[in-house]
């Protein structure tokens, strides 16, 4: 039934997003947290991440632009940022996060520089598949998604 | 009238007795717990909108009731007490996040913050600062937790040393306020136990223990042995997210082992 294969891909890209270390743990505490009154909890809290570290990442490419870096202020916008992608489990964001701190500590500029484009690439690129995600998601309707990876 | 409005009922009537010191047993059954969460009241502090959203989230879905400021400063004024503000507790907190509308005498509201859930690293005011606050004030009784994103061994022993109830690494999980829970979910919070009334919190996963000494000081039992409960964050949390300050003199040698902490 067209039904049930829908619920099997939809699954299928959830597993995938964790196979592939996109999404951690968190992730599904966000989704244990969802239920029948707040069916919207994890893509509501997604949406929020987005929205609030955009001016982060702004704030963070903009220090970079200066010919004198700040590490201490980098350091403290990456701190925050950091917080958030670990807030929703966001993986892979989150260990370009770490290595860019790291850089700061070490007041390595071009470090801090090149890890911040990495930092921006795997941000958009979970941002377009957990845009897809919830899209296919509510396409598919109210589904068990309760198989935690083991 | 329909049970939202029993339960509330319930709950002013609760806070009441609460507030008159009366004696109220609780046989502790399931219900009764869950009843007892729902007058608990959590004041939470985070200048991050999406750790507030979750934590609100956390907390309302382990009945409490919450309410979320953005910083230090708005929970001191939202506990009446800022220097520039009169201890009636009508004075309204101008957050957006503010819950809480009281008509109740300062006694009254006194009993209305059952526990502080507080960030650490927070622009102006830090976790530890209003820690520090809350503790010299008149709600010192009232336990506040502090939470970071950081394991910084110093940094925990700090604010335990400071007062705080609890220490826990962000991201918070259900299965960290279910072990909060046996802290909070003690019907007379502020009263003194006897000193071998002992207390074993059944749904952590490294079985710490605890027992309320006569002077309200904690002592930490807990043996450390996160590495090996069947829960999947087999991460850093279970190692050190129950670290409690130990007061008495003859359990200095069960303090939580900082050296065992893992750095991230």
């Amino acid at each position: 039934m067209e039904r049930t294969q829908m619920h099997r891909q939809l699954a299928n890209m959830r597993k995938s997003l964790f196979d592939q270390g996109y999404l951690d743990e968190q992730f599904i505490q966000l989704e244990e947290l969802q239920d029948d009154a707040n069916p919207n909890f994890v893509e509501e809290v997604v949406t929020l991440f987005y929205r609030d570290s955009a001016r982060l990442i702004q704030s963070i490419d903009q220090a970079l632009d200066k010919s004198t870096l700040d590490f201490t202020k980098l350091d403290g916008y990456m701190h925050q940022f950091k917080g958030s992608c670990s807030s929703i489990g966001a993986k892979k964001v989150k260990s370009e996060c770490t290595q860019f701190k790291e850089y700061c500590k070490a007041g390595n500029g071009e470090g801090c520089k090149k890890t911040f484009q990495q930092v921006k690439k795997e941000y958009a690129t979970l941002k377009k598949k957990l845009e897809a995600y919830f899209q296919f998601a509510r396409q598919v309707g109210p589904v068990e998604t309760a198989c935690r990876p083991k | 009238m329909d049970s939202a409005t029993e339960n509330l009922r319930g709950s002013f009537l609760y806070q009441l007795f609460d507030s008159m010191d009366l004696n109220l047993e609780s046989d502790g059954n399931q219900n009764e717990q869950e009843q007892q969460k729902r007058h608990l009241h959590v004041l939470a502090v985070d200048d991050s909108h999406i750790d507030r959203k979750l934590l609100e989230r956390l907390l309302t879905v382990s009945s409490y009731q919450v309410t979320c400021v953005d910083s230090g400063d708005k929970a001191l004024e939202y506990l009446g007490l800022l220097e520039n503000t009169d201890n009636d507790s009508t004075t309204s907190c101008s957050s957006s996040c503010c819950t809480s509308s009281s008509s109740l005498s300062p006694q009254q509201e006194a009993s209305k913050v059952n526990l502080i859930m507080t960030d650490y690293s927070m622009p102006g005011m830090s976790g530890y600062d209003l820690l520090k606050r809350v503790k010299e004030s008149s709600w010192k009784n009232v336990p506040v937790v502090v939470m970071s994103s950081e394991n910084v061994p110093s940094r925990i022993n700090m604010c335990l040393e400071g007062g705080a109830e609890q220490f826990l690494l962000k991201p918070v999980k259900l299965s960290d306020l279910r072990e909060l829970q046996s802290h909070i979910l003690n019907p007379l919070s502020n009263s003194c136990k006897h000193f071998d009334d002992s207390f074993v919190d059944d749904n952590t996963n490294n079985g710490s223990h605890s027992c309320k000494h006569f002077d309200d000081s904690f002592v930490d039992d807990n043996t450390n042995n996160g590495n090996d409960n069947n829960d999947n964050d087999s991460d850093k949390k279970n190692n050190n997210s129950n670290k409690r300050k130990a007061m008495s003199p003859d359990c200095s040698e069960r303090r939580p082992k900082i050296t065992e902490l893992v750095v991230l």
